[in-house]
Order: structure tokens, then sequence, then C-alpha cells
């Protein structure tokens, strides 16, 4: 008679313990991972790490300069959740974000300095959500009417927009070009008004705008039918139809969503710390670092506010590495440990792993099936 | 003016796609076994590195690409681990290994006190034939005048075409990536297939990112962005090609050829040369997304042949 | 010759396994000869599909032996059992749909080299159909057969492994009776050849057609093996059920209503585009129960989506209470008072990862008291749960965790009940009671005859006829798309049925 080693056995409900513990144990195996290359190229680990956290943390100016970070990357963070949530794989959020960026840069030049603040901003927010959700909608209506597959599209696009806003800057004379600098191409500053106040240094109201944006979220998946349609989608498509649900329509939705919130981080940046449409400033990859934030999170809208603060702390962190010698590709690196440690995570929230017991086998599978 | 023009054209193209044929035809492999491996990119930046460190240190070329290999292979045993073992969302776990394959690719490249970035290699894939057949027109520079490199990626596709149409290994590959379970009961162990292939995948993978720094018309020097967007445009041409490796040759030179029409075009003189360079530059994505919009939609997708199974996590019956 | 004389194939001596705290088989012992047709027979639930998976190696028992030929032999694997000559043709098959017949058959055979010759490979396929009396075309690809002809292809499966134990795991539930008969004759002839086969049914009367001994399980055990000879039929359905049962059956109604359900030359595809359903038409009135017989295949997920709306008809028209709802979509159906139980639970039916209470409010939550404007009330879904699960006894639910933990009777009851709670006009249902354990059937039984008694038009297409025979006032038959009968239940026996469910006209025989 022979015995198994160990069982794996699905879990039914992962304890609120453990979906926090899981995440906080990928971020500490992560920089195990990073110290044992840093120490492999010659570097002290501990060293660089003080250097990290003291970048992020160390003084008020850090803190809010992470803060500037976390406000645009609770909202790519956003993004990725709510359409993950929903087996949709937009992993165009860098692109959204720049499109967001384009069209909020575009409208607040062309409102130019006459427009009060009480309606230049919010409307140059909505253009923002507007640019991301249309830069979305170029993948999400043929993946709803023709079923193509929307990771390659989003993909592709994110390359594009890129060389779009390049191609504003850089490679023509557009109107979102700075004219007061004809030798060094950079982006026109957008007019005082439709700037977002500061409050502490650099760091602007955008903070609190997409903090609310966080709990709006959390609310609709979870408290309205549309979020509960949005649910019974994600977990069974075919079931959701059966249930009389416009699946199409679902997904166009919360596509075009996704494209928005991504947009409306763009839209933090330029009514924001950049100022106007700044290539330089713009792509820093924080359309990808939000699915790490969404995937750390496990997809809840709440939980996407404290680990985007997290993440902002360590891309802070990453300049400051150069001036010690340091690549600041640590960052990068430290980034995708930690997204493969939170995915590997998923298995072990999932599961559990026991000794074989007497009264013990696996689920009969046949029985769901039949 | 160039009236060569679409003969280098397309031995420029042939060039550019040959990465691309090796990421491709690797890819190809994981997904008919029903691993999607979005790690494509980051796999390749790791090969790159590793093949042009030890070509650099130690001036063989042989070095560097069996450093690529085994470099490319490792790296996606954490994607087979997290796919095939633990059963995770394959598009995360992807998406995760290639954020760590660029971030440690340009990490390794800078590391040390004398990195790797801003040298040059130290030896470089040349064409084999210099003059004779190489200089007779038209097949001369498309057939004849190429790196070896180029013709190892013929023989990859023929061999991979051969092995997963005409043997039993190839039918138990098939079938894993169709309907394990089915597999499973004739006797085909799956796990051990997926980790092999996604494996092989990352091997050839590897290959490609080394061609990027080590050959010589291309840009043989140690950057930061040494490969461009090829290990993403790969993922797209498997779903171009049908999953077909053969198809994916042809796929992979048109690609190349996209890439390389930016450049061609300023070589016309007006008007081409005033098409702005970053508009160019976007041709490629341009194109997959098109190419991905007519021949991969709705209708068209259920017979071009994806593995039914892919992506899916597989849940052996516990026993 | 007697026991200890002819040589055992296959023994098992105590087997025991749990599954979730469910004993599915208690000390088990059981004999398998060498050249005998040897059921397992009970009722679903009793044990007979994990004793049977064990013996071909899925499932690792907990506790017990295994003697092949004499010798205790432990399978680890299904390969490990498939070379040991053990081999099963299970009840959903593992076919590769995408790959030809050929392929099928080659694919982890150990005796072929590694390059693939596609002429061998069709002529031996032709050889050994042709030989058990199993034709099938070998390049064919599998998703294109029907699933008669899957099921021959499984079996060659195992004969090109020439396995010397079959086990068939209720074979005749997607076979017409006519193809039933064609079975029993490979059967026979397997067992002649000295194979051993052994066939799993709840099927009393094919028991006792085409065995030498039946072995009984009930509640996990095995209550007894008899020789088939001498084995008589109430005896065996004694041991099968351990009680005298009468499943629930309709009483005769005093009439019905006015037609609550009228299809008009109905015309569906299917899900590659091709013609499945082709010019149905059928009236169900109020209080009646209209059953539709048929071999899987022939149109009934078509019929069924095309009434509810899930697949907007290609041609013919819908009434439901004389409204034209024919191009309506699923929403409005669901509104106007159609319900559906599907064949599927698990992914059609039910959302698996969903907790029972959301399940349950699955259809209802649009409307008060699950919803207030564009928020959900959720002590609403939680009042409402506990009162629908008591109701309809679903069993073993947590407050929280996914619907699919629960067994497959639990499953059916809630998705029963909810379909119920929604008040419907008509009420569509394919295949109920299909693997249910009998107290789950029963329940099942008794809410569809007390929709009938309500006044609701009930439409029950399935392939179990005694099913059908015991609820539906009338009963039509489909074949290729088609009524091809029509027949007030007291005129309709197995064998009509049987005919008409191949495709014989009653004129042609």
């Amino acid at each position: 008679m022979t015995q198994r080693r160990f069982i794996v056995e699905p879990r039914g409900l992962a304890s609120i313990r453990l979906s926090i513990a899981v995440p906080v144990l990928s971020v500490l195996a992560a920089l195990v991972v990073g110290g044992i290359f840093l120490a492999l190229t010659g570097e002290n680990a501990i060293e660089v790490y003080g250097e990290m956290i003291d970048a992020a943390f160390g003084s008020s100016r850090a803190i809010s300069e992470t803060l500037i970070t976390t406000a645009p990357l609770i909202l790519t963070g956003l993004a990725a959740a709510v359409a993950f949530k929903m087996l949709v794989w937009n992993i165009g959020g860098e692109g959204q974000l720049l499109f967001g960026a384009i069209f909020a840069s575009g409208v607040a030049i062309w409102l130019g300095d006459g427009t009060s603040s009480a309606i230049a901003i919010p409307v140059v927010i909505m253009a923002s959500a507007v640019g991301g959700a249309f830069w979305a909608s170029i993948a999400a209506i043929p993946k709803v009417y023709l079923g193509t597959n929307e990771i390659i599209t989003t993909l592709m696009l994110n390359f594009i927009a890129l060389n779009i806003m390049n191609y504003l800057i850089f490679g023509s004379n557009s109107p979102w070009r700075d004219p007061e600098s004809p030798q060094f191409p950079q982006g026109r500053p957008i007019p005082e008004s439709a700037s977002i106040p500061e409050f502490w240094n650099r760091l602007d109201y955008g903070i609190f705008i997409a903090i609310a944006i966080a709990l709006l979220a959390y609310f609709l998946i979870y408290k309205t039918r549309w979020g509960f349609e949005l649910r019974i989608v994600g977990d069974s498509a075919d079931t959701a139809r059966y249930a009389g649900i416009g699946v199409s329509k679902k997904i166009l939705g919360v596509f075009l969503l996704s494209g928005a919130f991504a947009g409306l981080a763009g839209g933090l940046f330029v009514a924001g710390p950049v100022g106007g449409l700044d290539p330089r400033s713009l792509d820093l990859g924080l359309g990808f670092t939000g699915i790490i934030v969404a995937a750390l999170a496990r997809l809840n809208p709440i939980a996407v506010i404290p680990v985007a603060f997290l993440m902002a702390a360590l891309i802070n962190a990453g300049p400051a590495l150069q001036s010690i010698g340091v690549p600041s590709s640590t960052v990068t690196m430290l980034q995708g440990a930690i997204l493969i440690f939170a995915v590997a995570g998923e298995f072990f929230i999932a599961n559990r792993i026991r000794r074989p017991e007497r009264t013990d086998a696996a689920p009969d599978k046949t029985e769901a099936a039949a | 003016m160039n009236e060569t023009w679409p003969i280098e054209l397309l031995a420029a193209a042939m060039v550019l796609g040959t990465p691309l044929i090796f990421a491709t035809v690797g890819e190809i492999l994981a997904e008919r076994s029903g691993i999607l491996n979005l790690g494509v990119q980051g796999t390749m930046l790791v090969g790159a590195v590793s093949a042009f460190w030890a070509t650099f240190n130690t001036g063989s070329l042989l070095f560097g690409l069996l450093m690529g290999i085994v470099a490319g292979a490792l790296i996606s045993i954490i994607h087979a681990f997290l796919s095939v073992t633990l059963r995770v969302s394959q598009i995360v776990a992807g998406l995760a290994l290639t954020l760590f394959g660029t971030g440690l690719a340009s990490f390794l490249g800078r590391a040390g006190d004398d990195p790797l970035v801003g040298n040059p290699s130290a030896a470089v894939f040349e064409p084999i034939l210099e003059g004779g057949l190489a200089d007779l027109p038209v097949v001369g520079p498309l057939i004849f005048g190429h790196d070896i490199i180029v013709y190892l990626a013929w023989l990859v596709a023929g061999l991979a075409s051969y092995y997963m149409f005409r043997t039993k290994a190839g039918l138990s590959l098939r079938a894993v990536g169709e309907d394990p379970a089915s597999a499973e009961a004739a006797g085909v162990n799956v796990s051990r297939i997926r980790y092999a292939h996604v494996m092989i995948g990352g091997a050839l993978s590897g290959v490609g990112g080394a061609y990027y720094v080590l050959s010589v018309r291309l840009v043989p020097t140690w950057q930061d962005a040494p490969i461009g967007a090829a290990g993403w445009i790969a993922i797209a041409l498997v779903i171009l090609a049908s999953w077909r490796p053969w198809r994916a040759v042809f796929a992979a030179y048109l690609f190349g050829a996209a890439a390389r029409l930016g450049l061609t075009l300023q070589t016309l003189g007006e008007p081409w040369n005033n098409v702005p360079s970053t508009l160019l530059a976007t041709i490629p994505f341009v194109l997959a997304i098109v190419a991905m919009i007519v021949f991969a939609s709705g209708e068209r997708a259920r017979h071009l042949g994806a593995p039914a199974a892919l992506g899916i996590p597989y849940f052996r019956e516990q026993r | 010759m007697t026991k200890t004389e002819a040589r055992l194939a296959i023994e098992l001596r105590g087997v025991d396994k749990t599954f979730y705290g469910v004993h599915a088989n208690e000390n088990v012992d059981f004999q398998l000869e060498a050249g005998e047709v040897h059921a397992l027979l009970g009722e679903n639930g009793a044990g007979k599909s994990t004793l049977c998976s064990i013996l071909a190696g899925l499932y690792r028992p907990d506790s017990g032996e295994m003697l092949l030929n004499g010798e205790p032999t432990v399978f680890r694997t299904p390969k490990e059992a498939l070379a040991a000559g053990v081999g099963m043709v299970y009840q959903h098959f593992r076919l590769v749909p995408n790959l030809t017949v050929a392929e099928n058959l080659a694919l982890g055979h150990p005796d072929l080299g590694q390059r693939l010759n596609q002429k061998e490979l069709h002529n031996t396929a032709a050889e050994l159909g042709e030989r058990y009396g199993l034709p099938v075309d070998p390049a064919a690809r599998v998703w294109q057969l029907s699933v008669g002809q899957q099921q021959r292809v499984e079996i060659l499966k195992l004969l090109y492994r020439d396995v010397k134990v079959l086990i068939l795991d209720e074979p005749t539930a997607v076979l017409t009776p006519q193809e039933a008969e064609q079975l029993f004759k490979t059967m026979r002839q397997m067992a002649s050849e000295g194979r051993s086969v052994i066939f799993v049914s709840h099927k009393l009367h094919e028991v006792k057609q085409v065995s030498d001994r039946v072995t009984v399980l009930r509640g996990g055990k095995n209550v007894g093996g008899v020789d088939t000879a001498e084995a008589e039929p109430a005896d065996l359905a004694r041991m099968m059920v351990g009680r005298d049962l009468v499943l629930p059956t309709r009483e005769e109604a005093e009439g019905f209503g006015k037609a609550v359900l009228t299809v008009t030359d109905l015309m569906v595809d299917d899900a590659r585009g091709l013609e499945a359903v082709r010019g149905i038409s059928l009236k169900i009135r109020s209080g009646e129960v209209v059953g539709i017989a048929g071999v899987s295949g022939n149109g009934q997920r078509e019929l069924a989506y095309g009434i509810t709306g899930l697949r907007p008809p290609t041609g013919g028209k819908v009434e439901l209470d004389g409204e034209d709802v024919t191009d309506m979509n699923v929403l409005a159906h669901i509104n106007k008072g159609i319900a559906y139980v599907p064949q599927s639970r698990l992914g059609l039916g039910l959302a698996p990862g969903l907790t029972t209470e959301d399940n349950l409010a699955l259809k209802a939550y649009r409307r008060a008291p699950y919803s207030k404007g564009v928020r959900l009330v959720a002590s609403s879904f939680k009042e409402k749960g506990a009162e629908m699960i008591e109701r309809y006894d679903v069993r073993g639910v947590q407050p929280g965790l996914p619907i699919r933990l629960l067994s497959g009777g639990n499953l059916q009851k809630a998705l029963v009940g909810r379909e119920v709670e929604l008040e419907p006009k008509v009420l569509i249902l394919r295949s109920p009671t299909r693997g249910l354990d009998v107290g789950a059937t029963e329940a099942v039984r008794n809410i569809v005859l007390a929709e009938r008694k309500r006044g609701v038009g009930v439409l029950l297409i399935s392939e179990d006829l005694d099913e059908l025979l015991a609820l539906s006032d009338r009963l039509l038959v489909v074949y290729e798309g088609q009524i091809v009968g029509d027949l007030q239940t007291n005129e309709a026996t197995a064998e009509r049925l049987g005919l008409l469910m191949a495709g014989q006209t009653e004129a042609s025989t």
C-alpha cells in the first residue's frame, strides 16, 4: 500500500491574514533574491536597500515625492485590477496613460489662460479619462465585435502611443511642443489655471482624487448590480450569458473604464508635477507597474492604495541608486521578482498543503463534471 | 538613387527576421504544449546579455551561443514552475518573467567595476561566403550571403515542423496542448512535456536574443535596449503563423521588412525621406494589430489552430 | 468451473477510498475471472465509478490490495495500468477532439517507433475496426464523429493496446437501444478471446442480458455477487437500493390548460454554424409535461438554446403565452417567464467560483429585494439564500465558500430550486437527474411534478427513458434535428422509442 508525501487541496476562502502575509512575504523574498544578485556583482545589499529606504522615506521631501508617484500608480493599478477581474487582459496601461496625457495637455493648452481653475481642472481631468478610454477602444472594439485577442493588440498599442508622443514633441512642431524652446524639444507647459494646486512640497491634491476613485471603484465592484455582473462574467462568461447579462457590453464597458483609469493617471501627471506633455517624465513604465500593484493587491481596489504607495517608494529609489553607482535597473529587477513571488504566492492562498490523514483524498472531479 | 532597394530590403528583412524566427518557433513549441509564455521578451534579453558576456570574455562565438541557450532555458524554468506545477495565471506569470528578465539583463550589463555596457562584441557572426556565389545578383545577397545563424534558423524551423507533425513525440506534444486530460489517460506525462517545451522555447529565445548582439549586420554592442520589442512581436507572430514553424519564417521575414522599411524609405529621396522617423517606427506594431484583426479574429480564430488547452492550467485528477 | 479453478484476472481485497469525508468505497472485495463479462451494478453514488477508477490506476486506494493474475500489484498511474493490460472507457471520453482517429489510437502507444507512418496507422485502425464490429474512419477528426462512433474509438484504443481487462463505465447511457445491442455483441466477442470485461451499469435489463456474473454495490459496500443466470431482477433491485423504492411518478392529469409555449418550425444552428434544429414544432399546455427523447447530439441542446434565447433561431417562431419572443434577448425570455435548467450545472447554470447565495440570486438580483436602485442589498442575499437552501434541502453549504464544493446532487437541487423560485410559466430541463444519487433524483422529480401541478408547462429533454416515461404526459422523439415521433406516454415502450431514436420511422419496420 502506497502513501503520498503530501496533499494539495483547494482552500475555499482565504483568511485575511493570509491575503496580507503572502504579498508581504513576496516582497521580502524578492529583496532576498535581489540581494543575491547585488552581492554577486560586488555590491553591499544592505547598503543599497538602506539607500533606497532613505530615498523613499528619509525626509519630508522624500515622502512627498513618493506620494506624488503613488497617485498615478493607484490609477494604473485600478486599471489593471478592474480589467483582470473580468479576465480582460488589458496590458496597454502604458499607452492609455500616455494618451490620457496627450488629451489632457492638448485640452489644457487649447483652453488657454483665460478659463477659471474651477472649470479647467475638471475638464482637463475628464479629457484624460476620455483619452485613455479612446486608446483602449482600439483594442476593445475588435475584441468585443471580432473576438481579437487583446493581449497583443493592447501591447502593440503601447509602442505606438510612445512613438506618437515622441513624434508630437521630438518629431514635429505640434501644438504640444514648447515654442519657447526651439533648440531643445520639450513639452509646452500647461496654463497655471489648469494645474492642480500643490500643498506639501511638490505634492498636489491629485493624490486625493486618486484615492477617491479607488474607493469609488471598490463600491462599484462589490456593492452595485453592475459590479455583481462584472464578477459573474469574470467567473464564468457562459453563466453570465445564461443569466441574461450582456457579456459583450460588459467587456466593452470594463475595458473602456480600465483605459479611462490609466488615462487619468496620465492626466494627474500633466495637471500635476509634470505640467505638460514631457516624454522624459512620462515614460516611466507606470502602466506595467500598475499590473504588479494589481496582482499584489489581489485585484482589490482598496488594497491597491497601500500597495501603490509601496511600489512608488521602490520606483523613487531608482534614481538614488545611480548616485551610489548601482544600476537603476535594480528596481525593475526587484519589481519583476516581487511579481513572480506574488503570483507564486497565489498558489498558497488558493491551496492548502498538508500531510495525508486517514480520512483524506482529493475532491471527486467527476461530480462537478456531471 | 537606389534601384536595388527591394533586394536590399529583403536581405535586411531576413537578417532582422532571424532572431524572430528563433523566438517564434520556441514560443510555438511552448504554446503547442498548452503553456502561454509572455516572458519571451525577458528571456531573449537574458539570453542576449549572457551570450554577450560569454563571447566578450572568451572571444568564442560558440560559447556565447551556448550561454544564450542555457540562460534562456534556465530562466524559463521559472515560468514552467509557475504555470505547470503551481498552475497560476500564465499571463501574469509571463509578464512577471519579462519584467524580471528585462531588469536582470540591464542590471548585469551595467553592474560591476567594468560593465559590459557600451562595449562592442569581442566576436561577431559574419557572412560565411565572401565573394563567389554571394556576389551573384538577387540570389547572392538573398540566399548565399548570410551568416550561419540565418541558415540555422531555417534548419530549426524545418526540424520543429518535422518533429511536431511526423513523430510520436510531436503527436504527444500536440495532444497535450489540445486535451491534457485525454493525453494523460493515454499514458502521456503532461507535466514533463510542458516543462520540456517551455524550456526549449526559452533556449531558442535565448539564441534569438544572442543574435542581436553578436551579428555584424545588427548592432553588436551591448546597450540597454538591444532587441527592441522583438519578444513581444514574436508572441504576435505565433498567432499569425497559426502555430506552424514554416509559416513563422515568412511572418518573421515580413516583420523584418516592416522594421527595416523606415530606413529604406530614407534612402529613396523625396518625398519618402520626409516621413518622420518616429512614425515610421510604428510600422511593425501597426502591422501586427492590423494582421491580428484581419487574420486572427472570431470566425477565423476557430480555424486558426490554436491549441485548445492554451493558457488553461491543467489540474491532474488527484490520486 | 468453480471459482478456485478459474484463474482470477483481478482480485481486490478490502479496498477503501474516501473523498472529503464521503466514504466512496468501504472495504470492498471483488473478483474478476478471465474471459467473463462481469457487471458492476448499483445506483448513482454507490461507488461503482470510484472502484473502476482504482482498477484503472486513476485513483489509489487508501487501503486494501489488488492482485493481478494472483500477483500483488499497485498502479500508480493509468499508464501503469495500461501497461499491465487494464484499461477503461470513461463516461466522459478521453479522446483529443482535434486529432484524427488514427492519431488518437497512436497516442502514447509504447510499441510504436518515433517515426509516424500514417498509412500503417490507418490500416491497423481499419483492421481492428472490422475484427470487432466497430468500424470507424481513421482519417476523421474526433469532433466530427457522433457519440456512438467516439465510443467505438475509445474501445478500439484499448484493444490496440491489447488490454486483457476492459472496464466500460455506463457505456449505454449515450447509445440507442440498437447500438447497445451491437456493443453487447462486441463485449461477448472480447470475452470469448479470453479478455475480461467489467460492465458498469444501473440498468437491470442490460445486466441480465449480457453479463456472466453481477456484483452489486450499495452505499460504497459490496452487498453481493451472483451468477447472472441465477439472479432474479427483483432481488438485484432490492440489493441495489436496499429498500423497496418507488421513484416519484406522475398521476394522470384531469386536463390541461391553454398553450403556454408554442414552437413553430424552429431552426437553430449549432456552435459551428451547422443546422442542428431543422424545423421543430411543438406545443406545451399549462400543467403538462412534454418529454423529448433522443440520443445526445441530435439537436437537443440547440432546441433548448433556441427557445430560451441563448441562441437566436435562424428560422421559425417561439411564442410564450401568445407573445412572440423569438428574437428577444435572454433577459427578455427570463423576465417573461421561461426558466431553464441546463445539462451543465457548473459552468452554465451555476457560476462555480461564486458563493451559493450569489448563485441563488443569479437571475433575480435585478429586482427587489436583492437590489435597490443601483445598489445591492447584502442582507437580502443572505436571507433569501438561507430560505431557499432550506426549502430545497441543499446540503453542505458553507457561507462564503464557492458553490463548486457542493456535491452534484446538492448543486442540482440549488439550480432547479432557483429556477422554480422565479415562478416561471415554462420550465425547460435537460437531463436533470443525470449522475444524481437516489435522494437527489427523488427531490428533483418531486419538484418537476409540483410545478406540473402548479400549472407550469414543462419541457423535459432527457436521454433517460425511465425518467421520461415516469414524468411525461406526452413524448416526442428527436432525431437529427427533427421530431420523428409524438406519442402519448401510455402508448410508448422502450422498444418503440429506441427505434425512433435511431431514426427508424414506424412505417419502415
